[in-house]
């Protein structure tokens, strides 16, 4: 089946574009000019990916990452004005997954949406069941449950968190998780692991503000704790 | 009539020096220079200080004058008593002159006749009395007094004549009670002259203070808006004199602020307008490329000229924007310590000549920065652009400690092979759209001329400098170097809690 992507964009020209570098990626795009549009579109046939520009008319591009976030897991892109604002944290506090800047390069883009489609199929790691107190992870189901309970991660927050699991206790760097997660490199975003860590803890752990699971290691990084 | 006459001579030559000294100076001293706030200072403390002189003065003299008048009076009465004695005296035994100098008692006396004199005692004689005063009593035969000088001190000499036997009497009656008062009146008016000048000194200050405080709010308020402060304002008054002043002030501020806030935004605006154009620019250009085979030769030199002008804009816009940043005040550094040596391979690693050789000088292994990752690595790239573009394509990057013991900065040296910086350039290669090489040898630059600009703001913003110079080890070529402040050791595992 082919990968379908969403592009929500309200300036056509654009939208075209970036639909036409898309497909010769080999994708297939469906667009959408407003959130709502994009909501309505998505119910209809779920992406594999949505890339959303945080300037939209109407519903802003947060609210749709939220509103998608509500029933949906799809990794998901956001388009930003400006990489030192404000907006790169609340997109990935909204549920975003990745993020670029205007003006990018399609092929940055495509880059971008090859790294989330990899991160989307996390492979085995060789365990069938990971266990840390009460959190409990399938890596091939896909599943985690926090005493008993099952608990919904994007598909990017699970792969953090398998990546974590991979050596409990171990410490990882933040240029480490970029590298294996969202496949950056030197010069990755450290604000895409530390926003993804504060959403995963929201969810992993019973008191997101003394977490027990996931514990910052001061100047060094992050350990999955035993 | 007094001795005093030829001392207020010498004082008045000495008054006379010290005027004339004052004037060299006064006529060497531009008043422009000495400023408002010590013209203030000392016009108070020479005012304060010449009232306080001449009152001084005023009631020494008159006090001095008073005591010389009183002790005179006293002495003439005495005098007068004395002078009947003996001429009573005298009129029994007209030849006992000495008989009537014992008869008249008390003070060191002298009774002069035509025919002889005779005197209380051997330390006083005709001599003693002033000759114009024996002039005046014994010829004139009229009673008079003087202030003379007698043994160590001044006396007041009373001259009575005497009635019978056309003898005179002369009566000494000594000054140094007058002067020892004299003297501790002069100390305490000298003391209550200092307390007046230092009160004056204190007035002074705090007057000149007071009227310069004004101006140095407007000067450090200037100086602020001169840093790019440009809300500094200054505080409203009720003082009609400053009232004017601030109000044209605040105006100039105002104005100036709503200025550089129209031209920040106007910049911020084009290059966001731009962004839109260029992002379809971008996209469509790509699609063309990836069927760049099927175009016939002509279309695929023209699609070749358009993608790299749309590369080349597309960073000219990036760095539009991020300098109307800058201009807006609105740049966030996003700080993490960075190990130096790895950032600088990286950044290398990442640039336009990625091959480009990075060594170690001195200790540098363990030298950590709190920087903008992304945003330093551009200030890296951009020298090595400039060095590709100018600098003859073989750049050469050397990481290396500052100056200082320990060192508190790291250098990143970018050398290249180039034609160097013709004198007077290496300032003026910061600016912005600085194209460089007056003589043109740079005609053929594709950089938009921000890379430098970019750089400067970037590291400047870092706590740190950059500076260009042509190299001194003997190649032909410039040098660029980057010095940037690094942290303690230790201090590597704090501030990264994000």
């Amino acid at each position: 089946m082919a990968i379908r992507i969403l592009t929500v964009e309200d300036d056509e020209r654009i939208r075209t574009s970036v639909r036409l570098a898309l497909e010769d990626e080999g994708w297939e795009v469906d667009e959408a000019p407003t959130g709502e549009e994009a909501l309505a579109a998505f119910r209809r046939a779920p992406a594999d990916v949505v890339l959303v520009d945080i300037m939209l008319p109407g519903m802003s591009g947060f609210d749709l990452c939220r509103n998608l976030r509500r029933f949906s897991d799809v990794p998901i892109v956001v388009v930003t004005a400006r990489s030192d604002t404000h907006d790169v944290v609340a997109g990935l506090e909204a549920g975003a997954d990745d993020y670029l800047t205007k003006p990018f390069a399609p092929k940055e883009l495509s880059a971008r949406i090859r790294a989330l489609l990899r991160r989307a199929r996390p492979s085995a790691g060789g365990h069938s069941l990971l266990v840390f107190g009460d959190l409990e992870i399938v890596p091939d189901e896909g599943r985690v449950t926090l005493a008993g309970r099952e608990l919904s991660l994007t598909k990017t927050e699970f792969r953090l968190l398998c990546e974590l699991a991979q050596d409990p206790g171990g410490v990882f760097s933040r240029e480490v998780l970029l590298d294996r997660v969202w496949g950056y490199g030197y010069f990755g975003d450290g604000r895409l692991v530390d926003v993804h860590v504060r959403r995963l803890r929201t969810k992993v752990e019973v008191d997101p503000a003394h977490p027990r699971h996931i514990v910052t290691v001061r100047g060094l990084g992050y350990r999955l704790q035993p | 009539m007094t001795s005093l006459d030829p001392v207020r001579g010498a004082s008045r030559r000495r008054i006379g020096t010290i005027a004339r000294a004052v004037r060299r100076v006064a006529a060497r001293v531009d008043p422009r220079r000495v400023g408002v706030r010590n013209r203030i200072l000392v016009t108070f403390l020479g005012g304060s200080f010449v009232l306080g002189l001449v009152a001084t003065l005023t009631t020494y003299g008159v006090t001095r004058t008073r005591l010389v008048e009183q002790q005179e009076e006293v002495a003439v009465e005495r005098a007068v008593l004395a002078a009947r004695r003996a001429g009573a005296e005298l009129a029994v035994s007209p030849s006992d002159l000495a008989g009537a100098v014992a008869r008249a008692g008390g003070a060191p006396r002298v009774v002069v006749a035509p025919w002889s004199t005779a005197s209380s005692s051997g330390l006083v004689g005709t001599d003693d009395v002033p000759a114009a005063l024996l002039e005046r009593v014994h010829v004139g035969r009229v009673a008079a007094s003087m202030v003379a000088p007698f043994g160590e001190g001044q006396a007041v000499v009373v001259g009575v004549p005497l009635a019978t036997s056309g003898a005179s009497y002369f009566e000494f009656s000594s000054l140094d009670g007058v002067n020892s008062s004299l003297d501790s009146l002069r100390t305490s008016l000298a003391f209550s002259l200092a307390i007046t000048a230092a009160v004056g000194a204190i007035l002074a200050m705090s007057a000149s203070r007071g009227a310069v405080r004004p101006l140095s709010n407007a000067a450090q308020a200037a100086r602020a808006i001169a840093d790019g402060r440009l809300d500094t304002r200054l505080e409203a008054t009720d003082d009609p004199d400053l009232r004017a002043l601030t109000s044209a002030f605040n105006d100039m501020a105002r104005s100036l602020q709503d200025r550089v806030d129209r031209d920040v935004r106007f910049a911020s605006n084009v290059s966001h307008e731009l962004r839109s154009p260029l992002m379809t620019l971008a996209a469509s250009v790509e699609v063309m490329q990836s069927r760049r085979d099927e175009l016939p030769e002509r279309s695929r030199a023209a699609l070749d000229l358009l993608a790299g002008d749309v590369d080349r804009f597309r960073r000219l816009v990036e760095d539009l924007l991020e300098i109307s940043r800058y201009d807006a005040g609105a740049v966030r550094l996003l700080r993490e310590p960075l190990l130096l040596t790895e950032f600088v391979r990286q950044a290398v690693a990442a640039s336009s000549l990625p091959a480009t050789p990075v060594a170690e000088s001195g200790d540098v292994a363990s030298m950590v920065v709190h920087g903008d990752r992304r945003r330093l690595a551009r200030v890296v790239a951009n020298l090595i652009d400039n060095a590709r573009v100018h600098g003859g394509g073989r750049p050469a990057v050397t990481v290396q400690p500052a100056d200082g013991e320990p060192p508190t900065h790291a250098q990143i040296v970018v050398t290249d092979e180039g034609d160097g910086l013709i004198e007077g350039e290496a300032a003026g290669i910061f600016e912005r759209f600085s194209r460089g090489g007056t003589a043109g040898r740079r005609a053929k630059q594709d950089g938009a001329g921000l890379g430098l600009a970019l750089a400067l703001e970037h590291v400047a913003l870092h706590g740190g400098r950059i500076w260009a110079a042509n190299r001194t080890d003997g190649i032909r070529g410039a040098r660029f170097v980057v010095e940037l402040p690094i942290e303690v050791r230790s201090a590597a595992y704090h501030g990264d809690e994000r």
